[in-house]
């Protein structure tokens, strides 16, 4: 066990964090629903962020660690499928990447624009396309998730197949976005500790009251141990590790996203403070691969058979 | 005990239920998204309130010496529930014959009655609630908003914030601070939203256009007549008015309505087979009915004359809990309901989820429960 940040990572992180400062922060009157920034996403390409599970001393907790740090900033960033799932299938995709549960087609899907891949991951295999205008139905637009999502009304005769194991990339999806739900449980905390903690009502600030310490502790608790399920699931590649790490960040998904729009009180209800912007996507991501019940089952299965 | 409505109360229900069918739009699934406080709804409230006029199911709980039919707690009720799990058609001139028009009968002038009830009665007035400012919310009673009387008139000056309805409302029904005394300095004054010195700014919101406003009063002048009650009766007249909003709005019924619509966009997907959707949705059905039954108790109550206090705070977070599930079990398993698959959906979202901080924080609600109805010690000072 070495459960400390080696050199390489804090480098990497570090370079992400000055590259991204411009985009940490957002001003209160001007966020909309889903925020994106084309600069930000290219200037992480360019610097092969991306990429880094691919470069050996880097790997998968690297790539995990990349999706966190960058789940934690109100412009959301397609990272979670580039970083961890399409090195594995083919590292040339085009991105953005929308992966797709074989037969889900009903659901948004996050990212999704002409000229986006979409991967299609099920019983047949893992297949892949790129979108085109034709095959795209926006969503409605004040659709409230914090992403850009749309969705899939149509998908070509011929796909490419590949030649990866279906399961593997299942197990790749559940991974990145057990790191991404990371981020952005970590995002949500940070953003109402600050509120609660500078609002006052009763002549005391909001955060002395005892039944929200222990409610905003109790979520600390599942924050931080999202990351560490994260952490140990891309780094050990179980498929056990991998289910729980998700399942556990979507239950704390449901948890914290009530509490904390409670705690901002009508605050929360607005589109001038940031909140939103990091509970949406959460409460986007307990929908992901059918749920924390699909993800019980999977890791059921993967623990007892 | 007995659990079943009256032969009475059921062909209530239907008349209005009939009375919804045959006047509502036919794209009204679709129109009701807009917000109850948007423009759209607001114009269309204000002709679909005075059909309801005309048919008599305006107010027909209201007792006889107001117009009413004297109806009854169990009829309100009935009412409420048709009309929010409809999208609310009424807008918020549901506010008006809820709790509104029974306060203006019971604290009024005669003046104010006969200015304000004969056009909520009309289906023509709609009305906002000025108490909450930018540091007071949960703790109300630190309201700021000035009233200051000179040569007979009251100039005001302040701020409120989440002002519903406040953009299109043509009164306010405004707290205001006459005194220092912390809740017995507080005074209501009813205030044309035309006077001189107001400005509305709306908020940008998650529940849709037209919602929250932040208001503003700068030397707003209205006469001493437009005081309601007493200087420093504001506390005593808005308690017994709360108790009448937190069962307001039977949101368990809406709640229970948007799952039963889940279930079934799930089930024509083939995506209610497995065991564990099943379980969610059985658990969100029991809160919904756990919340009605709460709810009604309380009914019971003002059935039987008793005095409500807790008890509405017990109902209201049990429809806190209610909402909450199901929000979160359309999210998990219907992600597509609010990106633009079911109108009725995202409708239900945008209301639900204000349950637990609209008229007062469940937190709060929490509070109430802890020291009145389970008696705890309080929290020293
Ligand atoms: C959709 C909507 C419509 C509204 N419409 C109106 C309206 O028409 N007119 C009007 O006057 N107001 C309106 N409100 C305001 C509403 O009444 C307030 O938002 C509510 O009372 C909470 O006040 P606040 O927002 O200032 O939150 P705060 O008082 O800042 O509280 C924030 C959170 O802190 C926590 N908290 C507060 N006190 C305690 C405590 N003692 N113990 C533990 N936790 C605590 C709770 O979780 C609370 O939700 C509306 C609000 C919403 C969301």
């Amino acid at each position: 066990m070495q459960l400390s940040l080696n050199e390489d990572q804090t480098q990497v992180l570090d370079f992400i964090d000055s590259l991204a400062k411009p985009y940490a922060t957002v001003p209160m009157h001007d966020v909309s629903l889903a925020l994106e920034s084309a600069e930000l996403d290219e200037a992480l390409v360019e610097n092969g962020f991306l990429d880094v599970m691919a470069v050996e001393e880097l790997g998968p907790v690297m790539a995990a660690l990349v999706i966190e740090k960058l789940a934690r900033l109100p412009f959301a960033v397609e990272a979670a499928a580039s970083a961890m799932v399409r090195p594995l299938i083919d590292p040339e995709l085009p991105r953005p990447l929308c992966l797709m549960e074989e037969g889900k087609a009903r659901k948004p899907l996050r990212f999704l624009r002409p000229g986006a891949t979409v991967v299609v991951v099920g019983p047949s295999g893992v297949k892949s396309f790129t979108a085109t205008e034709n095959m795209i139905a926006p969503a409605q637009e004040d659709t409230l998730y914090g992403y850009p999502v749309a969705f899939l009304t149509s998908q070509p005769d011929s796909m490419t197949s590949h030649d990866v194991d279906a399961a593997e990339i299942l197990r790749a999806w559940r991974v990145a976005m057990a790191a991404e739900a990371a981020g952005l449980l970590g995002a949500a905390l940070a953003s109402t500790v600050t509120y609660v903690s500078e609002r006052k009502q009763f002549g005391r600030p909001l955060a002395t009251f005892q039944g929200m310490r222990h409610r905003l502790a109790e979520d600390q608790v599942l924050t931080n141990t999202a990351y560490w399920m994260a952490m140990r699931a891309a780094g050990t590649g179980s498929q056990a590790d991998a289910a729980m790490a998700l399942h556990h960040a979507q239950e704390a998904a449901k948890r914290v996203c009530y509490d904390y729009h409670q705690f901002l009180g009508g605050m929360g209800m607005t589109l001038e403070h940031p909140l939103h912007l990091w509970t949406y996507r959460l409460k986007l991501l307990t929908a992901e691969l059918g749920g924390r019940g699909a993800q019980g089952l999977a890791a059921a299965e993967a623990l007892w058979g | 005990m007995q659990f079943e409505w009256t032969e009475e109360q059921d062909a209530f229900r239907h008349k209005i239920r009939d009375f919804l069918h045959a006047n509502l739009p036919d794209d009204w699934e679709k129109f009701s998204e807009h917000g109850p406080a948007s423009p759209a709804l607001t114009a269309f409230a204000r002709e679909f309130c005075v059909k309801l006029a005309d048919a008599g199911i305006l107010f027909p709980h209201w007792p006889v010496e107001m117009g009413g039919e004297g109806l009854g707690p169990w009829e309100q009720q009935i009412l409420a529930e048709e009309m929010w799990i409809a999208g609310e058609p009424r807008g918020g001139q549901y506010m008006n014959v809820n709790w509104i028009g029974p306060t203006l009968e019971k604290y009024g002038t005669d003046e104010q009655k006969k200015r304000y009830l004969e056009p909520i009665t009309k289906g023509q007035s709609l009305w906002c609630q000025g108490f909450s400012e930018p540091d007071a919310g949960s703790d109300l009673a630190a309201l700021r908003t000035r009233a200051e009387l000179k040569d007979g008139n009251y100039v005001i000056n302040g701020q409120k914030i989440w002002t519903s309805y406040a953009g299109l409302a043509d009164t306010c029904f405004l707290l205001t601070r006459t005194s220092d005394d912390r809740k017995r300095g507080i005074t209501i004054i009813l205030v044309p939203m035309d006077t001189p010195g107001i400005t509305v700014r709306q908020i940008p919101s998650l529940i849709g256009e037209g919602d929250i406003h932040e208001v503003f009063f700068d030397d707003v002048t209205v006469p001493e007549s437009a005081r309601f009650g007493d200087e420093g009766q504001a506390w005593e007249i808005i308690g017994y008015s709360l108790r009448n909003e937190r069962l307001g709005i039977p949101r368990f019924t809406l709640a229970r309505a948007a799952l039963d619509r889940a279930v079934q966009m799930l089930k024509d997907a083939g995506d209610f087979d497995s065991e564990y959707v099943k379980i969610e949705a059985a658990r969100c059905a029991a809160l919904c009915e756990a919340a009605g039954t709460a709810n009604y108790a309380v009914v019971q109550r003002r059935v039987d004359g008793l005095a409500i206090g807790a008890e509405s705070s017990s109902a209201r977070y049990a429809t806190v809990m209610a909402e909450r599930a199901v929000c979160e079990f359309v999210i998990e398993f219907l992600p597509e309901g609010l990106a633009g698959a079911s109108p009725y959906l995202k409708m239900h979202h945008q209301r639900g989820i204000v349950a637990g901080v609209a008229a007062g924080s469940a937190e709060i609600q929490l509070n109430i429960i802890a020291s009145e109805v389970l008696e705890l010690p309080r929290e020293p000072r």
